[in-house]
């Protein structure tokens, strides 16, 4: 068998070695990113996936640009800067001069206006982004560098706009019927055609990598580094392998334990950034029919009940959930806007804040008329027998099986009986629309606005993406407000008493805010920013500051003053806490570990033949 | 889709027209029975999806398609609002033109993504099973002829070791030594991926290229399905072993090599074309364990992946495409058969 195996290795080697050998010509300097998916659609007006997000912002530029800092809106896109009337029905927008394309034609603002107009007109460009024009009625430029965007009613949200301006002179050829099969991607060796950074030479929808070369007359300036190649490794285990090894530079969602076991590795740092939005445990509040307004599926009465639900809200032991299903990586939750958007979040007060507390959970529940008879068993206010509630977990993720799991040990310790029944979560998306659950798991991503998280629960919503089936005339009312609001302080007064009706409603009981792990190799990048700085990640944020910001780890210096970049190097210390500026060796790992193992298969293999002598052995003294 | 392969005994008689005859309404019975399996395939196809739950719309947009107006644009968009019957008119007809619809995650033509998938998925599992077949063969050959012998006991031992070894575990371990490498064993092979990214296509560097890619996947895979073929050959060659043409043989005086060579390795070789014929229709439906491991974008990734969503489109082109490989391997299988042994020829 061995001898088999190194037969393969020994008529396979010289192969192998050659491909190896006839690159190691000059190169240029190549940052590979290795990720989860596939890109969905290299067409903005298709795609979905963070992954397609994060490529768009190579290939194009848009109005608006986000700040590291707490990805609030600023003058850094294409608009120098923008006003709105008095009674923000209209926005002007200046964009600013000197911006091409890489086929050489200007950027102006008829591209803006095309862009958005396109997604006016509806169509598929509309499903991908209308939320982002909500009450926009007409889009025009008045000249070259004008932009004016003309409202039916005032809207809060804006200057939110992340969606990628297109040449209008390459997108007119493509109509509408056209376009929701238009994939976007190089033809004939003809990169595609954006304002961005990067161009796109190489690459399809669904395919395996994807290479941008950078450009050398960015209005920005050129990036440090030469091409961005995007890899997408199936398996975490694989790419954090090929990180290792150095074949790639960075690897994207990496799980808690894998990011603790490559901190001890050479050249690689780590990060755990957190990731803007939260996870919850969300209870049916109350499905209806919304065309009748008659009940529809079966929830439990006691989750009608505002107070009972508040009252679990103390059975939540949120550091232990933090602790096992996140192996620590993640803060405790409470109110639907994560502490990173600190300007926008409502905290609860102290004496109400949710803390693991099972006797004032107890105290509330007895308080609501939910007493326990003799037996510790929790009964309904009328004294009858409370049942079982059915606690959904999604499937695919361990997360969320073990957060209902732990649920379910608080339940039974307050007398309530309840069942988890773990499923698919497309399956469990047809529970929820037919109501036929009691609770479940899951979690939300949170804009840099708040206004589209605050949306889905509201009436409107019902039967839609409000999965808790809440709907609460005063929060509608407040919403509407908020989005309607001119005046910035108003709209966080606002959000801020949403925030707190939801809390003390609790539809949701928010469970924690999740952290995503990165890692990338430190001995050769550099100048990587985190987004929100500090606390945040470094790639896949809004924008592509860190694109432009990143170069080779010997040309670090003091990344132009951005001295809490990683590997930043200001007046001669290490400012990032890193250690790993400036250490130039790409060597792959040495532990013990990897040839133990291979020790340890050599033996498996071996133990096949070991055993066939011996019982041979014992074979011939029988005879 | 059924494998079995009937025979019913004293039918080799008759003359030689009538046993062509016979030929032909065998061959046409079968490529009738195939016709039929395929039409089946396809109606079962189109609603066998349909009833899986989940909502396309809402799997892809959560969290983008923020309302109910753009969840419907989307469905509209692509074509999920028309009533049940008209899509299934839609399906035959666009199936019956080579359209196998659009897929909703990609918004590709499904045909096209097929394609791209198809060639990945061939190298890897096709090159594994002729490798595996060879190999297995020879090694079921060696421990029969040989057993109870030394020899026979390690390779039959060594391949049921590697056959009940999990693939992905496998997988991984010739990442973590000979990819990564450790110790004093360099790496040189890569982690995944099927191509370097600077390598241009149809060049001589490319096809090396890829060879060198493909090589961990192939040995994981090989060695996966080594025993299949070694122990299939190794048991129906000992059933040989006792029979009288054998001691007839060897009575001629013929040296043992040729004994086997010409004598018992053919007749055993019946249930081993069986094996390899019916497997090769399933070459197309991938190897989603060790195309993920090494990220070999292939059909069985996609076909996986779009269950999750579900993507219709791609999970019926998909679905068709294995399926009518499958049929179309029996198919094989049963004409070849009816070549080798008459017998079955009714």
């Amino acid at each position: 068998m061995l001898a088999a195996v190194a037969l393969v290795f020994g008529a396979l080697t010289p192969l192998a070695l050659q491909p190896a050998a006839g690159s190691e010509a000059e190169e240029p300097t190549t940052f590979t990113v290795a990720m989860d998916n596939e890109v969905d659609s290299f067409n903005p007006f298709l795609g979905i996936e963070a992954e397609s997000y994060e490529m768009w912002a190579l290939m194009y530029d848009y109005l608006i640009g986000y700040s590291m800092a707490d990805m609030s809106p600023e003058p850094t896109g294409l608009a120098e800067d923008w006003e709105t009337s008095e009674d923000g029905l209209t926005w002007t927008f200046t964009v600013r001069d000197g911006v091409t394309f890489s086929d050489g034609e200007p950027l102006t603002a008829a591209d803006v206006a095309y862009t958005y107009n396109r997604i006016l007109d509806g169509g598929a460009e509309a499903a991908t982004w209308s939320s982002y024009l909500t009450s926009v009625e007409k889009v025009t430029a008045p000249d070259e560098r004008t932009v004016v965007l003309e409202l039916s009613q005032p809207n809060a949200v804006l200057p939110l706009l992340p969606i990628p301006i297109i040449p209008e002179h390459v997108w007119r050829d493509v109509d509408e019927k056209a376009v929701k099969t238009f994939a976007n991607e190089p033809t004939d060796g003809d990169p595609v055609i954006g304002s961005g950074p990067f161009e796109l030479v190489e690459g399809t929808a669904g395919g395996p990598t994807a290479r941008f070369q950078a450009r050398e007359d960015y209005w920005k300036g050129s990036p440090h580094i030469d091409e961005v190649v995007y890899r997408v490794f199936k398996s975490k285990d694989s790419a954090v392998q090929a990180l290792i090894k150095g074949e790639v530079d960075y690897v994207a969602d990496v799980p808690p334990l894998q990011v603790d076991a490559l901190q001890g590795q050479e050249g690689i740092t780590t990060n755990q950034g957190d990731s803007p939005g939260f996870d919850e445990i969300a209870f049916n509040v109350g499905a209806v029919n919304t065309k009748t307004g008659e009940p529809i599926g079966d929830g439990h009465e006691a989750l009608k009940d505002p107070d009972f639900r508040f009252a679990l809200g103390f059975a939540i032991d949120r550091q232990r959930i933090v602790d096992t299903a996140y192996q620590g990586s993640g803060t405790p939750g409470d109110s639907i806007v994560p502490p990173t958007y600190d300007n926008w979040r409502w905290e609860p007060p102290a004496e109400d804040a949710f803390t693991f507390d099972p006797e004032r959970a107890d105290q509330l529940l007895t308080e609501a008329g939910y007493e326990t008879n003799s037996g510790g068993e929790r009964l309904m206010p009328d004294g009858s027998d409370f049942g079982t509630l059915r606690l959904f977990a999604r499937s695919e993720s361990d997360t969320s099986v073990t957060v209902m799991d732990l649920f379910k040990e608080w339940l039974a310790d307050l007398g309530i009986d309840s069942e988890i029944t773990a499923m698919e979560s497309n399956r469990l998306t047809n529970v929820i629309l037919d109501g036929e659950f009691d609770a479940f798991e899951w979690g939300w991503y949170v804009e840099p606005d708040p206004d589209s998280m605050l949306s889905y629960l509201t009436c409107d919503q019902l039967a839609s993406w409000n999965d808790a089936w809440y709907c609460n005339e005063e929060y509608d009312r407040l919403y509407r407000e908020q989005n309607q609001a001119l005046d910035d302080a108003e709209r966080v007064a606002a959000v801020k008493r949403m925030q707190e009706i939801l809390y003390y409603d609790a539809p949701y009981l928010v469970t924690a805010y999740g952290a995503t792990g990165e890692a990338i190799r430190t001995d050769r990048w550099a100048c990587l920013q985190s987004q929100p700085d500090p606390g945040g990640i470094w790639l896949f944020q809004y924008g592509v500051t860190n694109y432009l910001q990143m170069r080779p780890a010997d040309q670090a210096g003091d990344c132009d003053g951005v001295t809490n970049a990683v590997g930043a190097v200001a007046d001669g210390t290490d400012a990032s806490g890193s250690g790993a500026a400036g250490e130039v060796e790409s060597s792959s790992s040495s532990s013990w570990v990897l040839p133990t193992v291979a020790a340890l298969v050599l033996v498996l293999l071996a133990a096949g033949g070991l055993m066939a002598f011996r019982r041979r052995a014992s074979a011939g003294e029988r005879e | 889709m059924s494998a079995t392969l009937t025979s019913s005994p004293g039918a080799a008689t008759g003359s030689a027209p009538a046993a062509r005859q016979s030929y032909a309404r065998y061959v046409g019975g079968r490529l009738l029975g195939a016709l039929g399996s395929l039409a089946f395939v396809l109606v079962v196809n189109f609603f066998l999806f349909r009833v899986l739950p989940g909502d396309p719309a809402r799997t892809l947009g959560r969290g983008r398609f923020r309302t109910e107006e753009q969840l419907e644009q989307f469905r509209a968009t692509y074509g999920l609002t028309e009533p049940l019957p008209q899509q299934f008119v839609t399906f035959l007809q666009n199936t019956l033109t080579g359209d196998l619809g659009i897929s909703l995650r990609y918004r590709v033509p499904v045909a096209d993504l097929i394609l791209d998938r198809l060639w990945p998925t061939l190298l890897l599992v096709g090159t594994s099973m002729l490798l595996a077949t060879v190999i297995g063969v020879y090694l079921g050959m060696i421990s029969a002829w040989n057993r109870g012998r030394p020899v026979d006991r390690v390779w039959t031992n060594s391949t049921l070791t590697l056959y009940s070894m999990p693939e992905w575990w496998l997988g991984l371990l010739l990442i973590a030594t000979v990819a990564v490498g450790a110790g004093p064993i360099p790496g040189i092979f890569p982690t995944g991926g099927l191509n370097s990214v600077d390598v241009d296509p149809g060049t001589f560097d490319y096809v090396l290229d890829t060879a060198w890619h493909l090589t961990l996947p192939v040995i994981t895979l090989t060695l996966a399905y080594l025993a299949d073929y070694a122990l299939i050959m190794r048991s129906s060659l000992l059933d040989e072993l006792g029979e009288d043409y054998l001691v007839t043989a060897r009575a001629k005086g013929l040296r043992d090599i040729a004994v086997r060579r010409h004598h018992a390795v053919p007749n055993a070789l019946l249930p081993t074309t069986t094996l390899v014929a019916l497997n090769l229709g399933f070459v197309v439906s991938g190897a989603i364990t060790i195309e993920t491991i090494f990220s070999i974008p292939g059909l069985g990734l996609l076909a996986t992946e779009a269950l999750s969503i579900p993507d219709y489109w791609v999970l019926q082109g998909t679905f068709l495409v294995a399926s009518a490989a499958v049929i179309l391997a029996n198919l094989l299988a049963n004409l070849l058969y009816g070549v080798l042994d008459p017998r079955v020829r009714t």
